[in-house]
């Protein structure tokens, strides 16, 4: 199958918009969803984006059963190790069901790894669920070490009211 | 105590670079404050740092009045949208239980929440139940067990083979 990996556009939001919403269905979490193609335009297309995308893409002949054209995505952003410098960290990696199996996510996480040297990145991080076996093994396969089951770290968040109660006990 | 300053100036927070190198397993950390200084204070920096600071008569045995600090940086969830990560807080041992790391922390909220951020993230040890407990009770979410991710790393001989598309 011919696909092409190319950076994502202000006009790609709207069907990494669609894509992000199908890949929170995949991770069982649609109505963890709240921002749209207008925050992604905003966030990720300015002077200092807040993040980077790559779009998988496939000629017109072999766009998919609803028309779309546009198959997969990455977003990414670069993080810090104090301990040992710049890192890229994936937030997300999807590839529409029906065109895996095609080398389109082993192409577009590649394609991260690239971008990520050549901004002198050390690591790549992103994170799994637990029950989800294809994508761990998919991972595990290239390499990657899975920390919170090796060392014990645990990802841990404020949010809502809990991040505003902390806030307002800055000085 | 008297009142704790918390800082975010560059000159600062360059200096504080050197307390981190020292305070962390010297084999483990390979960059220095050299990149330290590149990559947080350059146009588009990969961190941001705040520093806590004593008066002068209350500076630490070694002389120091500078007695913490945390680094941070902006992410993004693609559900939720901007967030604020929380890399490293630290507060020398003898200025511990005084409120300077909580104090820390709560002005990165501060900071995340000015930038539009909904999320303060950052990774703690299973094993380290003090933080894990201390954190839970400001209403903190254990999102790796309650919701069930882990944390992957790629690096070394596996980030370049990946990167070349070996793999």
């Amino acid at each position: 199958m011919k696909f092409t990996i190319r950076e994502g556009k202000p006009e790609d939001c709207k069907d990494i918009e669609r894509m992000i919403m199908e890949l929170a269905v995949y991770e069982k979490m649609p109505d963890q969803v709240k921002i749209s193609h207008k925050e992604l335009e905003r966030d990720g297309f300015r002077s200092n984006p807040y993040y980077q995308c790559l779009v998988a893409e496939v000629p017109e002949e072999q766009k998919s059963k609803d028309g779309y054209t546009k198959v997969g995505y990455a977003l990414f952003f670069y993080t810090y190790s104090t301990w040992k410098g710049r890192v890229v960290y994936m937030e997300d990696l999807y590839v529409m069901p029906e065109y895996r199996g095609k080398g389109i996510g082993k192409a577009l996480m590649a394609t991260v790894a690239k971008v990520g040297k050549e901004k002198q990145c050390v690591r790549l991080q992103l994170s799994v669920l637990d029950w989800n076996k294809p994508s761990l093994d998919f991972y595990m396969a290239k390499g990657a070490e899975d920390l919170t089951a090796k060392e014990g770290w645990h990802h841990i968040r404020f949010h809502g009211e809990a991040l505003d109660n902390l806030a307002q006990e800055a000085p | 105590m008297s009142p704790l300053v918390i800082r975010r100036r560059a000159a600062d927070a360059r200096r504080e670079t050197e307390l981190a190198e020292y305070e962390k397993v010297s084999d483990q950390i390979k960059i220095t404050q050299r990149d330290l200084e590149q990559d947080g204070f350059s146009k588009n920096p990969f961190f941001h740092g705040i520093i806590a600071e004593v008066p002068e008569h209350l500076k630490s045995k070694d002389g120091h009045p500078k007695i913490g600090y945390s680094l941070y940086f902006c992410t993004y969830s693609s559900w939720k949208g901007r967030a604020v990560y929380m890399e490293d807080l630290y507060v020398r041992p003898e200025f511990r239980g005084k409120g300077i790391g909580k104090a820390l922390m709560a002005k990165v909220a501060q900071l995340g929440l000015a930038a539009g951020c909904t999320q303060l993230n950052f990774t703690v040890l299973d094993w380290n139940k003090s933080s894990l407990d201390f954190y839970l009770k400001q209403g903190c979410w254990d999102v790796t067990s309650d919701l069930g991710y882990h944390c992957m790393r790629c690096e070394g001989d596996a980030l370049q083979h990946l990167a070349q598309g070996d793999l």
